[in-house]
């Protein structure tokens, strides 16, 4: 199975093929939500070599800001 | 006159030289992002570009920079295509003023040609792809998204029509990004008070005009079909969503029904924004998509987004300095024309008559003031009335003659910019700075003794159209 590029976990899926069959297929990662294509660049499919800069660490998910903040329910 | 749909102004383009075919085959990534990026970078008067042959797909279709020209844009208010700028801003500018244009309704439309509401797969249907390198995924960023307030449904004029960055997480969802003062925001956040999810419906693929007005900062109550009707001068054409109470123009595409999942976010970007600059993944609403209505052999319209110029350039152009213009000029008549072009209006060249020395300041805190201004105008140009603001040279003129740096320069410190400003710190908050590079007027001392400006002589038009007739035989 693939490791997610960007935030190198395992739990990867195939998202789907390309609708001519062969030609690609499109991945997608549950934990940090990105998606890329098999026959894209290496820089965005091999995990050794994604922008370092723009890696996501699945531990430090909370970091990130909601946006926009969720609204209370009216009582 | 109006088009009735992408396809008929794509027809226009190509009539007129502005649309490029292109039938080599292309890959998704890099191809279609980088072309992109290459169109933009040929100037303002580059053509469209429409692909048929894409690795993967059948029949995929690829439209992009369809607004991304002077002539293009002319193009879509039904100019010639070689009317200046100003007069294509002076002519929005007067239709604008014909708001509210009552839409047409009609019962079917072309995109009911095809339904898919089990085993939806986006990508059998769009042939989407990444963008920008450090994009999360692939995007749409030029669809219609529309919604309804969902305190007051029937209301008409409530129901938005926006452009929002949408990632696509999966084979039927979506996420969102709304911003709390844009319009869908507000209609979110009332959904998720009153505990509900809020129906979206998204068109993809529109003729040109609803996507410009979508694009533009109405108010909340002024609905954007209305308008569309008023630039485009005859009624909208919309139909009913077979699932909801939205209204969707009539021509487009491929539309895609769904609904924003309500008190719930999920991880979403980075995206290469308008700004030129990525901006920081967030965790951001969902769309679960529910329904999918498309044309046969569909064109997939998209926009490049990154460092000026781009497409943003035009789509949120004269759409941007027209309601500037019109909100200036009910304090200051004396204003004659709006260039907010700059990234949405960060910065913005206002050219005006001037009654008495610092009077252009005041007119340049007015900008700052609007509603527009309150998230842009960071930097706001005052030239004569007399200088023509989209003609930069001539604004370099003014700016090299007629600023004294110790007395033209006004900084607002601290002041409200959007969060999207990479410059901003906080994100938010910057301060804001005003240049005076009109002529000196008296009480100001340098009124009186400021050298005299050298007029045009006096059959200067006249012979730039013998010239024009000339160099056309
Ligand atoms: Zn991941």
């Amino acid at each position: 199975m693939h490791t997610c590029p960007r935030c190198d976990s395992n739990e990867t899926q195939i998202l789907c093929e390309s609708p001519v069959k062969g030609c690609w297929v499109m991945y997608a990662c549950p934990v940090c939500t990105f998606t890329w294509r098999s026959t894209e660049p290496e820089t965005i499919t091999n995990p050794e070599m994604y922008n370092p800069r723009f890696k996501v660490n699945p531990s430090e998910m909370g970091k990130y800001q909601i946006h926009p903040a969720i609204a209370q329910r009216r009582s | 006159m109006a088009f009735k749909d992408l396809r008929s102004f794509l027809e226009k383009l190509e009539t007129e030289g502005q649309l490029l075919r292109v039938t080599q085959r292309v890959n998704p990534e890099p191809d279609l992002g980088s072309a992109a990026r290459a169109v933009n970078n040929l100037g303002d008067q580059a053509p469209a570009l429409l692909f048929n042959n894409i690795h993967g797909y059948n029949n995929g279709r690829v439209a992009l920079n369809v607004h991304g020209s002077w002539p293009n844009h002319a193009l879509m208010m039904g100019l010639p295509k070689d009317t200046s700028v100003k007069e294509q801003f002076l002519e929005f500018a007067r239709r604008w003023n014909n708001y509210p244009v009552p839409v047409e309704r009609v019962d079917t439309a072309p995109f009911h040609a095809n339904q898919v509401t089990e085993n939806i797969n986006l990508f059998d249907i769009l042939p989407l792809f990444r963008l920008n390198r450090e994009d999360s995924a692939c995007f749409i960023d030029k669809a219609c998204v529309i919604s309804r307030d969902p305190d007051d449904p029937e209301n008409f004029g409530k129901q938005n029509v926006g452009i929002y960055r949408i990632q696509v997480k999966g084979k039927d969802r979506l996420a969102i990004q709304p911003i709390p003062t844009h319009d869908i925001g507000i209609h979110l956040r009332k959904a998720e008070e009153r505990g509900e999810n809020l129906p979206v419906t998204i068109a993809i693929g529109n003729e040109p005009v609803i996507t410009t007005i979508a694009g533009s900062p109405l108010t909340y109550e002024q609905s954007e079909y209305e308008m569309a009707g008023a630039i485009q001068g005859e009624p909208y054409k919309i139909v009913q969503s077979k699932h909801s109470n939205l209204d969707i123009p009539w021509g487009a595409e491929v539309v895609i029904e769904g609904e924003i999942i309500g008190g719930y976010r999920e991880f979403e970007g980075p995206f290469g924004e308008f700004t030129g600059s990525y901006s920081d993944a967030r965790h951001q609403p969902v769309i679960q998509v529910n329904a999918i209505y498309y044309r046969d052999n569909p064109i997939f319209e998209h926009l490049y987004l990154g460092m000026s110029p781009t497409e943003m350039d035009f789509i949120t152009s004269i759409n941007t300095c027209v309601p500037l213009y019109h909100q200036l000029k009910e304090a200051f008549p004396e204003v004659e024309a709006v260039n907010a072009n700059f990234v949405q209006g960060l910065a913005a060249i206002i050219s005006t008559k001037t009654r008495f020395g610092g009077f252009a300041k005041a007119v340049g805190m007015r900008a700052m003031t609007t509603p527009h201004g309150l998230g842009y105008c960071k930097l706001v140009i005052l030239v004569d009335d007399f200088v023509d603001p989209f003609n930069l040279p001539q604004v370099m003129w003014a700016l090299s003659t007629r600023v004294a740096p110790d007395k033209d320069l006004v900084v607002i410190p601290n002041a409200s910019v959007l969060s999207l400003d990479p410059s901003s710190d906080p994100p938010g908050i910057t301060h804001k700075l005003i240049i005076d590079a009109t002529t000196p007027k008296s009480p100001e001392v340098r009124g009186e003794i400021f050298a005299p400006t050298v007029e045009p002589p006096r059959d200067t038009e006249k012979w730039e159209t013998i010239l024009k007739q000339l160099m056309n035989k």
